[in-house]
């Protein structure tokens, strides 16, 4: 299905980076790097000549912390999408938030998407979306209270969970208003999970893609891969590249990274072994 | 009466293309050349040769309905030179290939293609079209041709030429 996010509009087999950028001073993977705005402006520059097509921009971090609310929130985002959207009118922006007041003011600066990570926490986020013509990434949390962490949560099937969960949401969006082709899901791998669900959700990501809904990933530097391969932050790039290359395969759409340029590598490799894209230039052998 | 020289490259068929296309200028001249002769050609090639030879005649489409009929169909013809060019071309380096393909260059410039096929098969040249050749024209041949593309981009030499003679 041709996707719409915001002003723009991708092609079918079209595969996106969206890289992320954080507004904040304690993120897991970057700590604080991005936290002064002419570093994350910096950021931005460098993912979008990376060649990412979406930058997702975030001002609280995922994990529990010191509390920030709304109004510190927007003062963290909003006036920089207006930067970002002025400086890069070409880049889809894309906002990490849970909070409609904090979605409407994004959109109203210039956000095309906005990227819910925990599960519709706030029922009136689609709302926003709706009214700005905007995106939303409906994602899986098993229902859990936004920046907390998953606790002995179990599932019968949570795949099933997932999809039944984020089809759901992507309903109530679309009954809300937002354009279907703007309606995005994402398993959101460890929240609401333990490593045991994230690597399940992404062996079976093909049945999150069969219900039609483009699928965003969000792998990067997660702990399911740190417990997996028992790395910490810092040396799991390995480990979330073979899990790129799984959900590729199966064919999610969006890719929500902090590294672009090997994650691009990665999933352009992977579309043409599935056949879904040409290799760049290929004359070996046909000359 | 017209015949047109293309080489059998395989980067030429669809099923082969990739995001770039490492060969636009040759396809271009192909193209245009294919255009030039006309519809329903005959085509004079080895079976792989054909299958480029019907990709061309697929992507140049659009062809003029002509009124009358000609007496005698145009003629297509896919062969190409030594693939030994060079150290990084398909065959390696064959010193032997350079004079060769001058003659055989020469030879096609002047209209009347003699080729050494037992040569032409040690230097990996696709020649089963252009030996064929040599049934065309009349007693001076196909009169000097013209050139459209004469390189050797990948260690493989390619021409494209058309010739045109009233019978």
């Amino acid at each position: 299905m041709t996707l719409r996010l915001g002003r723009h509009t991708f092609p079918d087999e079209a595969t996106l980076m969206m890289a992320i950028v954080n507004r904040t001073p304690d993120s897991f993977y970057d700590k604080g790097a991005t936290w002064a705005e002419d570093k994350a402006f910096e950021r931005v520059a460098l993912v979008a000549a990376q060649g990412a097509e979406i930058v997702d921009i975030g001002g609280i971090k995922a994990a529990p912390g010191v509390e920030i609310g709304a109004a510190e929130e927007k003062a963290r985002v909003v006036d920089f999408v207006a930067r970002v959207r002025e400086s890069f009118p070409e880049l889809v922006i894309s906002v990490d938030t849970w909070r409609a007041e904090v979605g409407r003011a994004a959109c109203a600066a210039g956000a095309d998407v906005l990227n819910d990570a925990w599960g519709g926490a706030d029922p009136e986020l689609v709302d926003a979306a709706a009214e700005a013509g905007a995106a939303i990434v409906c994602t899986h949390t098993g229902g859990v209270t936004p920046r907390t962490r998953p606790y002995r949560l179990e599932y019968d099937d949570v795949v099933a969970a997932a999809i039944s969960d984020t089809v759901a949401y992507a309903e109530r969006a679309i009954a809300a208003g937002v354009d279907p082709a703007s309606v995005v899901i994402d398993p959101a791998h460890d929240f609401g999970k333990n490593t045991f669900h994230s690597l399940e959700v992404t062996r079976r990501l093909g049945e999150m893609v069969a219900t039609g809904y483009p699928v965003l990933v969000s792998l990067s530097n997660k702990d399911f891969v740190g417990e997996t391969l028992d790395v910490p932050v810092g040396q799991r790039l390995t480990g979330t590249l073979a899990a790129t290359a799984v959900c590729a395969l199966a064919g999610a759409r969006i890719y929500r990274v902090h590294e672009v340029v090997e994650t691009r590598q990665t999933v352009d490799m992977v579309s043409s072994i599935a056949g879904r894209r040409p290799p760049k230039r290929a004359i070996r052998g046909l000359q | 009466m017209k015949v047109v020289l293309v080489p059998g490259v395989l980067a030429l068929l669809p099923e082969y293309a990739g995001l770039d296309d490492p060969v636009a200028e040759l396809r271009a001249a192909c193209l245009a050349a294919v255009r030039w002769l006309g519809a329903d050609p005959v085509v004079l090639a080895d079976p792989q040769g054909e299958r480029v030879a019907r990709a061309l005649l697929d992507a140049a489409g659009g062809f003029e309905t002509v009124a009358a009929q000609p007496p005698q169909p145009p003629v297509l013809v896919v062969g190409n030179g030594s693939a030994k060019r060079s150290e990084r071309a398909p065959g390696h380096l064959d010193e032997r290939s350079h004079p060769f393909d001058d003659a055989l260059g020469a030879a096609l410039r002047a209209g009347r293609p003699e080729v050494d096929a037992a040569l032409a098969a040690e230097l990996w040249a696709s020649v089963a079209g252009i030996v064929r050749m040599a049934d065309l024209g009349g007693p001076a041949g196909l009169g000097e041709a013209t050139v459209d593309y004469d390189d050797d981009p990948f260690g493989v030499q390619y021409w494209v030429m058309r010739w045109e003679w009233e019978r």
